[in-house]
């Protein structure tokens, strides 16, 4: 008798949450299998990327191939244009870096400014990801919510010290999405997902930041919780934890020694892009394989990659 | 149905003999039933035991040796977080008939440039494919040779059986793989393989055809296979890596019970950055070997990186190898930081040094790969181990510098640290790993050396050297005068033979800064205070623990002892110390009246001995199943016990005197291993065995109002798999009424109305 393989599909699925409006308006999630397992079930929405740009402008990226591509570009509402062009690119990621108080300080203003401008010159679907201080991330989430009412953006993301005011505010009062943020822990995954519901915030309008590292870096942390987190969603049906999940990959793979360490400094690693790429790469494979709905990158090289593998899987 | 190691050991032979290779039957049995070693290692089972056991213990995978000693496979569980995953992926870069000479030449001598260290790993490319296209014109040789010299380990490509038999003449001896049969050639490949002992790699058009060869190769006697799962596209490679996978371990098929290839050289020719895509999705996804057309070190350093981290033991933590670690280009001249050698630790300190910019010198110390603060409260962090690495790794020889920064988190140590190192400069760095950026950049540890060395007397006194191994000369020990106080609280006297469960007090505890101080100055006050409200709570015993004491254990330990006995009837107590010497002098002056000392705590690793200290002082002893980190499950678990219980009863221990602690674990982050804690108390209770253990460690993390209930909950249950005493907080009172309402059940207390209030 000729092999049949058993086939797993799951009768609970992952929530479908939809970023941005028109045709350009992404659909994260959806799928009742795990990652990249068609033959299991057809994945209802193939995985998508988020390119990261920064209100620091191109001056972020000192790597040629991130210069070339942008080059020319002054302002990020002219990075995010660009990115229209870039091969698997699904929506705006605008990291808020300079509104860090223990940095560059812009003010919530400046930075609404910026985002507008982002806005208005594209139709790609955007992510505002914060600074990290939680104070001045909850009023920039509010402030940015409020004037890009309409545009369907998601803020990312609400922590346990600030979900009540960015819940509120984003969610609630402007209509936009909302990223729940634990640092590798299931356990406060869950539970913010629960604090969220309880606010009032819908479902479908949450999308999980379970955290994230570098290939290397303790990412044996990030796959266990990725990979329990779609076991309890789908094996175990718990509605709590089965919102689509978007994983910052650019963030954490452009600082680690793999990527900055120059090629004068370590002659045999060769050249110092081509260990970052590959960094961003290797990382975001491992997220998207543990059940990321979403990865957010950088380098176009390594978001042609990740775009190709997606398609060359689903 | 998996056995039980116990199930496999009754039927084993018993000798000890250690010819398989572990240390006793015991070991072997319980390796047996991981599916770690085969049963055929022990040449002494009986045909009888063979046949029944030899079904029912296979392993769903099997584990294949190539090469020098590489193993590919065995795998019991799909994710990492069910168990742990054993035999890490390899890499195999291809070569090919079809290759110019120098093309060749540059492909082996490129792959050859990655070899480095990660973490006690050596990180290379471990395999060479040696592929044979069908027009190889007399080249297949050459190349076979050329692919040999670079010391790799061969897959021969190759669905020839000429060309099979020539190239297994060249290498067989180095044990490759013959990664040649198909539906048609399977039954002459396998020939060739087994006459030269090395695994045959079988390939399918579908995974139907797949099956359906490696079981005829099965049927041939032939089990020493890989499966090369590569397909036309990488998704049809994916869905037969991951169904062979999920066939064998979750539907039990043992068909496909075998290690994989995945080559992604054929899904993804000529694109370097989809390989590493796919390399990392492999990696998580079921590949054993994993071939890619190059590896450089832009691959290698994070497709390693990420291997590794995979393939740890979720409940082995991963260990830096300690030395010394210059940074930022650090000479000998430069400054000393010192932390603990858990990777995680490790990374992010070093991180955020290379940040900083400034050089210096990175020491990592032994801590058993445990975090600062636990390494310090296990007495695996402490000034004897500093001390010990500088002697061991000539610290003082290999750096000029005499600045020393410790962890602020054990700022508590520095005293002592300056003692054993005098010629240093004891500097307390910051808490967190975050500021050290900071610290370092404003040489805030320069500043508060040059304060340590302003602040040396010029002619300080030498110490008298003190030989930690002389027994203690006890009319040497000063006691502060004993307090006597009224705290409106008496111990009654307790029944030592009582059946009733035993709770034992953890208030008195130098973690926390209260009592740290308090034994710190000998200051009676804040020890007798929570004394008298655990003895008021309900408390059986108290534990009192002192930390590692390093410079006054002796002193310290005669005087808690004093101190609350004397003042409480006697009350008994757990003396919960690293420090041996403190121990044995707490129990001289101790009072048996209501129950004897308790050691806390004795392990199967390097605390062992603790057992001997409580058998020479007749003393009840706390051991801790475990011996270097969490046992995996509870086979070791009743291993270590075994051990522990052999060893207290050759040095004429009572049974009953060896309370058993399984180790509770954390609700949030080990929730699936809860009941596992739970049947290890049932297997101690169905032995006669007593147990023990910190309970309210389930519900770490968890917020207070929820703790109280958690811990009732597990109480009870534990109670009832026969758990006779927990190390609690008494004066959480729910815990307590759940526990004196568990004793009315079981029948060890009279029921009266007030049954709470006695």
């Amino acid at each position: 008798m000729a092999f049949e393989p058993k086939t797993q599909a799951f009768t609970s699925s992952i929530a479908t949450v939809t970023l941005g409006t028109g045709d350009k308006a992404c659909k994260l999630g959806g799928v009742n299998v795990l990652p990249f397992y068609s033959f299991d079930a057809p994945i209802e929405n193939a995985p998508k990327i988020g390119v990261e740009i920064t209100d620091a402008g191109i001056a972020a990226y000192p790597q040629k191939g991130l210069q070339e591509f942008y080059a020319g570009c002054t302002t990020p509402a002219e990075m995010a244009k660009r990115v229209e062009t870039m091969h698997g690119a699904s929506f705006i990621c605008l990291h808020l870096e300079g509104a860090d108080p223990n940095g560059e300080n812009k003010s919530v203003e400046e930075c609404v400014e910026i985002a507008k401008s982002v806005a208005e010159a594209t139709d790609l679907p955007l992510v505002i990801m914060g600074c990290k201080n939680i104070e001045k991330d909850a009023e920039l989430f509010t402030k940015i919510s409020e004037a890009l009412q309409g545009k369907n953006i998601l803020v990312l993301s609400a922590r346990e010290e600030n979900y009540k005011t960015v819940g509120a505010s984003a969610a609630l009062a402007y209509g936009q999405k909302v990223g729940a943020e634990s640092a590798v822990d299931i356990n406060l995954a869950k539970q913010l997902n629960v604090l969220m519901t309880q606010l009032g915030v819908a479902p479908s309008s949450i999308v999980m930041n379970a955290g994230s590292a570098a290939a290397g870096y303790g990412y044996e942390y990030v796959a266990s919780t990725l990979d329990r987190i779609r076991a309890a969603a789908l094996a175990q049906s718990d509605d709590q934890l089965q919102m689509p999940i978007m994983t910052p990959v650019s963030t954490e793979t452009w600082n680690v020694k793999e990527a900055i360490m120059s090629e004068a400094d370590m002659p045999e690693w060769g050249s110092a892009e081509e260990r970052g790429i590959e960094m961003e790469i290797t990382t975001a494979s491992a997220c998207l394989a543990g059940g990321s709905d979403a990865v957010i990158m950088r380098h176009p090289a390594a978001i042609k990659a990740i775009a190709d593998m997606i398609e060359a899987l689903v | 149905m998996a056995l039980k190691g116990l199930d496999i050991f009754k039927l084993s032979p018993k000798k000890n003999c250690k010819e398989c290779g572990s240390p006793t039957c015991m070991a072997f049995c319980m390796k047996v039933a991981q599916g770690a070693v085969a049963l055929d290692k022990c040449p002494y089972f009986s045909p009888d035991a063979i046949a029944k056991l030899s079904e029912a213990t296979a392993p769903p995978m099997k584990t294949i040796t190539v090469g020098d000693d590489i193993k590919l496979g065995g795998e019991t569980v799909l994710f990492r977080h069910e168990k742990t995953l054993v035999s890490r992926n390899r890499f195999a870069v291809p070569v090919c008939t079809g290759m110019e000479d120098a093309e060749v030449d540059q492909k082996l001598a490129d792959m050859q440039k990655v070899d480095y260290e990660r973490i006690g790993e050596r990180e290379y490319v471990e395999f060479v494919l040696v592929h044979c296209s069908k027009d190889s014109a007399g080249k297949w040789e050459d190349l076979v040779k050329k692919a040999m010299a670079t010391g790799r380990t061969l897959i021969l490509d190759c669905e020839c059986t000429e060309c099979a038999k020539k190239a297994l003449d060249l290498c067989k001896d180095a044990k490759p793989i013959l990664n040649g049969a198909n539906a048609e050639n399977f039954a002459e490949m396998s020939a060739i393989a087994t006459e030269a002992g090395v695994v045959l790699g079988v390939k399918g058009e579908s995974l139907a055809e797949l099956h359906d060869t490696v079981s005829k190769l099965e049927a041939a006697g032939n089990k020493n296979l890989i499966l090369d799962v590569t397909g036309k596209t990488a998704k049809e490679t994916l869905a037969n890596a991951v169904l062979v996978r999920r066939t064998a371990l979750k539907d039990g098929d043992r068909t496909f019970g075998y290690p994989s290839i995945v080559n992604l050289s054929k899904i993804a020719k000529g694109d370097i950055h989809l390989q590493t895509a796919l390399a990392a999705m492999f990696t998580l996804k079921y590949g054993s070997i994993i071939v890619m057309e190059q590896m450089s070190y832009a691959e290698a350093l994070p497709l390693y990186g990420l291997r590794q981290n995979i393939y740890t033991d979720p409940q082995k933590p991963m260990k830096v190898a300690p030395g010394i670690y210059p940074m930022n280009g650090a000479t000998p001249d430069d400054p000393c930081l010192m932390t603990v050698d858990f990777a995680l630790t490790y990374f992010l300190v070093s991180g955020e040094i290379e940040r900083s910019n400034v050089p210096v010198n990175l020491l990592i110390t032994d801590a058993s790969g445990m975090s600062v603060l636990t390494a310090w409260a296990a007495g695996k962090f402490s000034s004897s181990t500093v001390k010990k690495f500088f002697d061991e790794f000539d610290i003082a020889g290999k750096i000029n510098n005499r600045t020393l920064v410790i962890p602020g988190k054990v700022a508590v140590m520095k005293g002592e640290i300056q003692d054993k190192l005098p010629e240093w400069n004891v500097v307390v760095g910051t808490r967190e790993a975050v500021e050290i950026v900071k610290y370092l950049k404003d040489g805030e540890h320069i500043k508060a050396a040059a304060a340590v060395a302003a602040s040396k007397k010029p002619a300080e006194e030498k110490k008298p050297v003190v030989d930690e191994n002389a027994p203690i000369d006890f009319s040497k020990l000063v006691i502060p005068e004993i307090a006597h106080k009224d705290m409106g609280v008496t111990y009654k006297q307790r029944n030592v033979q009582s059946k009733k469960f035993i709770t034992i007090g953890e208030r008195i505890h130098c973690i926390s800064p209260v009592i740290r101080e308090a034994m710190a100055t000998f200051n009676p006050d804040p020890i007798l205070e929570r004394a008298a409200q655990q003895i008021k709570a309900g408390a059986t015993y108290l534990d009192v623990n002192i930390g590692p004491a390093e410079s006054n254990g002796p002193e310290l330990m005669t005087w808690a002892v004093k101190l609350l006995q004397e003042n409480f009837n006697n009350v008994p107590l757990a003396l919960d110390t690293a420090n041996k010497k403190a121990i044995e002098a707490g129990i001289r002056v101790y009072n048996r009246t209501n129950g004897k000392p308790i050691v806390n705590s004795a392990d199967a690793g390097s605390r062992i001995s603790n057992i001997d200290l409580a058998a020479a002082n007749d003393a009840i002893v706390i051991a801790l199943c475990s011996a270097d980190g969490i046992a995996k499950d509870n086979e070791e678990r009743m291993h270590h016990c075994h051990t522990m219980l052999d060893r207290g009863m050759a040095l004429g221990m009572d049974a009953g005197d060896l309370w058993f602690d399984p180790l509770f674990l954390v609700v949030k982050g080990m929730q699936d291993k809860q009941m596992d804690v739970l049947n290890a108390i049932k297997m101690f209770a169905d032995e006669g065995l007593n147990s023990t253990g910190g309970l309210s460690n389930n519900s770490n993390g968890a917020p207070k109002a929820l703790r109280p209930i958690m811990d009732s909950a597990l109480v009870a249950m534990a109670m009832m798999q026969g758990l006779t005493s927990a190390i609690v907080n008494p004066n959480d009172l729910r815990l307590m009424e759940t526990i004196k309402s568990c004793d009315i059940f079981k029948n060890n207390e009279l029921y009266s109305d007030s049954y709470l209030e006695i």
